[in-house]
């Protein structure tokens, strides 16, 4: 069965959500392919000021 | 009370007075927004001479003091 | 725009004449062009918009492509079409906030000070268009703004609202957003601030929101409950009128200087589009149709979604879904692992020891971006009159590749065996840098930054001689440091291939079943005889998918699967070790053993609240929502022959003792209201409430159930119902706000929908070296970017261990904790070494001052010896330890004391 099948992952949108989904199947051993249509990554929780309930950066 | 360094140095009588300033910046938070100054092109005085740390809580006594040792007029911690 | 040769030094931004809405700042200022979104984009590369460049719709200009001083910019690159293949997709397109014009009661679109809540927190932002100061819209560009004096945020704009949008569900976001701009507005305002936030019930469910809420009462911000239905201009001025009913019945006029619209989420038709492409079955408001039990499936196999996209959520459950659909999407793939990703070749180290110290110092024009400041020239001659320094070279662009090759033949031609390169930021160019010395041979440890952009040329760029003077001291400290470095060694620890799951319940058994598919052995230990946790007393999701017909399935597959041990009846005794290398003690009814694992998964749930209120366990009618579950399941005769059903909710949430919501009681009163109505019609049914949090797509059950003539009453915490025996049934009285009396009813079932409350397993907490917080939930590493992470490397949370949920968050939670243990388990070593602290033994006295201190309890104190010694594997290298001792016994390896003496004395030695 391993025949055909691809090392590989596909994440679709560079929000927190995109990025954390890439970074995890990038350190467990798959090539990841991040596709984004903005020019840079972080979505809108890089509009944020601060996040709740820390009131950290959201940066 | 604002500070008197009116009995520092003859010669800085003469001259407006500029400090010396050494600045810890924690690696994590303060560094990393002094580079965002620059990044946002703030502008601001040159007395400013940063050593990088990997935090703030490392800065102990003894770094304050060799700083004040070597001629600083100010330490700044940041973290 | 070819991204390997932008430098990112902007004057293609400088020299674009078109200005353009910037879409990051809610078009609140201008950008142009070619840009970057924001200054901290990732990448740093500037790019052209092909919708408003002025060469590519008209063929003239070319003005960026003219003054790139890399020669990055390039009109002739065409769209290109890639196909690539791939063995699963994750879809996280997130959302789009709801866009309020076509409310024209609301005038977002013609009153200037009608902001919506994206657009406030771009005035809050210290990057945003007013410097993070407090202004009104209709102040921008008055030299002297006054600010707003009170704000009024209106709640549920564009979400549960099936009148003037489709949007029925709950945003789950928007009440605590608008709490946080309230606290953060009152912060950012120089003069007193007045904050109202009009609202139909506040939903702040998830962990440590209540405190925030109360916290925000307690600092002024008035709470109304009222929806608003128009705003008004204040004639004459920019001032907004609100009209609203008080609670006691009376009309009020209050007027605002700005209104903040709380806009909810929504879908963008783009992803809808998308989602039609690829065949995804979409629910009724077009988030990702799923069930419960899988929560980041899509109805396509091989495609896994997350985030917003699967229904309304904040941050943190987004990122545990991202994370459970990262391990979602590679389990099928488990036999693939690493057969696309590449190893890194190892170059073998020169032993630097015996040399003498031979610095090379490297100094950038970064373009102009230095050089246009700082006078390089004279920073490279200064540079070469520097003790120990052999080598000085002047670059236009240090980090360009091919000065990185020259580099590294230079290291090797000039024997330099300190590296030293004044440019930008150690934070973004320091790995490149040491990637280069290792190319070359060269401990990467042995490099230092001095950085002359971001901290220099940039911030001084109106006074070039003193930036010049500051660039040389900074090369100075630079070197004076470098001379001192040594290589910093990183050994490879071996990490054992197994997990430890700590609880039966779903969330353990979900991680333990991911872990084995991925092919990783696991030890599941449960303290009880069978598995199953709480939701075997549970009878349906809110979904109404069946539990117990799932929980059935879940423990045959856990049974069945070889690469689980399961332990019944078994506690933790002692844990040794580290991540990678735990060894445990457990404890069974047949004696003790020990497990060595190289990750722990800490899923040991919470327990219901057993209440001493409203005559529970005093009253047959009294019962709570696990006890009413049983009833359900049983078809007990009691359900249909029921007249009237009572549920009081908040019954030990929300309260003194416990100070949290127990998220999941409102929506498990609303479906066994729902499930008493569907098999006993004529039941009247109540609910008693505080405010009903039914969240995201779950308020649909909500309005089914007003629908369907539940009666829904509300209650103040200091005038709870009161319930009294009445023979077979009990009377409860209670006030009703809208009548303004004291009402009272007879009801034959009672059900309190009951706290969840934590174990406050203080003994398990501190066998792994992870905290609790003061509810007695597991603390994670980071309430936002860390949900199911310790500081402790290697230990794992999930489940109701962290905090009350839902299944579906239980399940997302356990899939996340397996996928971030599998970042562990996949490793070929743990890397440890390089910097962090060392204790000079002959130095240290034992006093444990650094053991106090140490944040990640990375000290242990050797009675043999007696003195402290650091595990590498914990330390992280903060240097905390380096400040509390008194004998300087306590090293950072690279940046000791030595070093950052020598840094301090080069300050001001010119």
């Amino acid at each position: 069965m391993t025949k055909g099948k691809q090392g590989s992952v596909m994440v679709v949108g560079g929000g927190i959500a995109g990025i954390q989904a890439a970074l995890d199947a990038a350190n467990s051993g798959f090539y990841v392919y991040l596709v984004e249509k903005s020019p840079g990554i972080g979505g809108v929780m890089a509009q944020l000021d601060k996040t709740f309930p820390t009131n950290d950066c959201s940066m | 009370m604002p500070l008197n360094f009116k009995n520092r140095d003859d010669d800085m009588e003469k001259e407006i007075f500029e400090p010396r300033i050494i600045a810890f910046m924690c690696n994590w938070c303060t560094y990393g927004a002094a580079d965002l100054a620059g990044v946002n092109r703030m502008q601001y005085p040159p007395n400013i001479r940063p050593i990088r740390v990997m935090c703030s809580a490392t800065v102990s006594p003894h770094h304050i003091l060799r700083g004040f040792q070597s001629g600083a007029d100010g330490i700044l911690v940041g973290g | 725009m070819d991204v390997d040769k932008c430098i990112a030094c902007g004057t293609c931004a400088d020299k674009c004449p078109q200005k353009v809405d910037d879409e990051y700042n809610e078009r609140l200022q201008k950008r142009k062009a070619i840009y970057v979104p924001y200054p901290q984009t990732v990448p740093l590369k500037y790019a052209i918009d092909p919708e408003h460049c002025i060469f590519i719709k008209k063929g003239k200009c070319g003005a960026c492509e003219k003054f790139c001083p890399s020669g990055a910019i390039n009109f002739k690159d065409m769209e290109k079409e890639i196909t690539l293949k791939v063995g699963s997709i994750i879809l996280a397109p997130g959302f789009k906030s709801f866009d309020p014009s076509q409310h024209d009661t609301y005038g977002y679109a013609n009153l200037a000070n009608v902001i919506t809540a994206i657009e406030f927190e771009r005035i809050l932002s210290a990057t945003g268009p007013c410097m993070g100061h407090l202004v009104l819209p209709t102040e921008f560009n008055k030299p002297h703004p006054t600010g707003p004096k009170k704000i009024a945020w209106l709640q549920c704009v564009g979400s549960r609202d099936m009148n003037r949008c489709d949007n029925g569900y709950c945003s789950s976001i928007c009440c605590m957003y608008a709490v946080k701009q309230s606290l953060m507005a009152k912060d950012h305002s120089a003069t007193p601030l007045d904050c109202a936030i009009f609202y139909m019930d506040i939903r702040t469910q998830g962990k440590d929101f209540d405190r925030y809420y109360e916290n925000a009462k307690k600092k002024g911000v008035r709470f109304i409950r009222s929806r608003i239905h128009s705003i008004a201009p204040v004639v004459g001025t920019d001032g907004l009128l609100l009209r609203y009913v008080e609670e006691k019945g009376a009309s009020v006029e209050e007027s605002f200087d700005m209104v903040i619209l709380s806009t909810g989420i929504e879908m963008h038709p783009d992803t809808i589009t998308l989602s039609k492409r690829l065949g995804i079955d979409l629910d009724h408001y077009h988030f990702v149709q799923s069930d419960s039990f899988h929560p980041v499936a899509t109805s396509v196999p091989g495609i896994y979604a997350c985030g917003a996209f699967t229904g309304p959520k904040d941050i943190p459950q987004s990122v545990m879904e991202a994370s459970a659909a990262a391990c979602s999407a590679t389990e099928r793939l488990a036999e693939v692992r690493d057969t696309q990703t590449k190893k890194i070749e190892t170059i073998p180290e020169r032993d630097v020891s015996r040399e003498p110290i031979r610095v090379g110092v490297f100094v950038c024009n970064c373009g102009i971006n230095i050089g246009g400041v700082v006078n390089v020239k004279e920073v490279v001659k200064y540079a070469m009159s520097l003790p120990n320094v052999v080598y000085v070279e002047e670059n236009l662009f240090t980090c360009s590749q091919d000065t990185q090759d020259k580099m590294t033949e230079l290291i090797n031609e000039k024997g330099l065996n300190r590296v030293v390169v004044a440019a930008c930021t150690p934070r973004t160019h320091e790995v490149l840098f040491q990637e280069t010395l290792i190319n070359a041979g060269l401990n990467k440890y042995l490099f230092e930054m001095a950085n002359i952009r971001n901290h220099d040329s940039w911030v001084h760029a109106n006074d070039p001689d003193a930036a010049t003077k500051k660039a040389k001291d900074l090369v100075r400290m630079a070197v004076a440091k470098a001379c001192l470095l040594s290589p910093l060694q990183e050994m490879g620890l071996p990490v054992t291939k197994s997990a430890l799951v700590i609880g039966g319940g779903i969330a353990g058994m979900t991680a333990a079943l991911s872990l084995a598919r991925q092919g990783y052995p696991v030890h599941l230990l449960e303290k009880a005889e069978s598995l199953g946790g709480h939701a075997k007393r549970l009878y349906q999701t809110f979904k109404g998918e069946s539990i117990a017909s799932f929980l059935e399935d879940l423990i045959r597959e856990v049974k069945i699967e070889d690469r689980i041990t399961v332990h019944m009846n078994t506690t933790i005794a002692h844990v040794d070790g580290f991540i990678g290398n735990f060894n445990t003690e457990i404890e069974t009814t047949s004696g003790k053993k020990r497990i060595e694992h190289g990750v722990a998964i800490l899923a040991c749930g919470a327990k219901e609240y057993q209440p001493k209120e409203y005559l529970y366990g005093e009253h047959a009618s009294v019962m709570t929502n696990l006890d009413l579950d049983d009833l359900l399941k049983i078809e007990d005769p009691r359900i249909k022959q029921a007249h009237n059903v009572a549920f009081i909710q908040c019954v030990g949430s929300r309260d003194e003792t416990h100070p949290y919501c127990s998220k999941v009681c409102c929506t498990h009163s609303i479906k066994n209201a729902l499930e008493i109505k569907k098999r006993n019609p004529e039941a009247n049914i109540h609910i008693f409430y505080r405010d009903i949090r039914t969240y995201g797509v779950r308020e649909d059950l909500y309005r089914e159930a007003r629908k369907q003539g539940i009666l829904f009453f509300r209650y103040e915490p200091n005038e709870k119902p009161i319930v009294r025996h009445d023979g077979d049934s009990v009377q409860i009285a209670f006030k009703d706000h809208v009548l303004d009396r004291t009402l009272s009813i007879h009801v034959d079932i009672l059900c309190l929908a009951t706290a969840i409350v934590s174990y406050h397993d203080q003994g398990l907490a501190q066998s792994f070296k992870v905290p609790l917080d003061s509810d007695g939930w597991f603390l994670e590493a980071h309430q936002k970017l860390r949900p199911v992470d310790f500081a402790n490397d290697g230990v794992f949370v999930c489940g109701m261990a962290h905090y009350p949920k839902p299944i579906e968050e239980s399940i997302a939670q356990a899939q996340a904790a397996a996928s971030r243990a599998l970042t562990v388990l996949t490793m070929d070593s743990i890397k440890v070494g390089g910097v962090t602290a060392h204790i000079e033994s002959d130095l240290c006295s034992g006093c444990l001052a650094c053991l106090n201190v140490c944040p990640f309890k990375a000290i242990t104190f050797n009675h043999r010896k007696g003195v402290a010694e650091v595990n590498q594997a914990l330390c992280k290298g903060c240097g905390a330890c380096i400040a509390a001792c008194p004998s300087e016994a306590a090293v950072l390896m690279g940046f000791n004391n030595k070093q950052l003496y020598a840094q301090i004395k080069a300050a001001f030695a010119a």
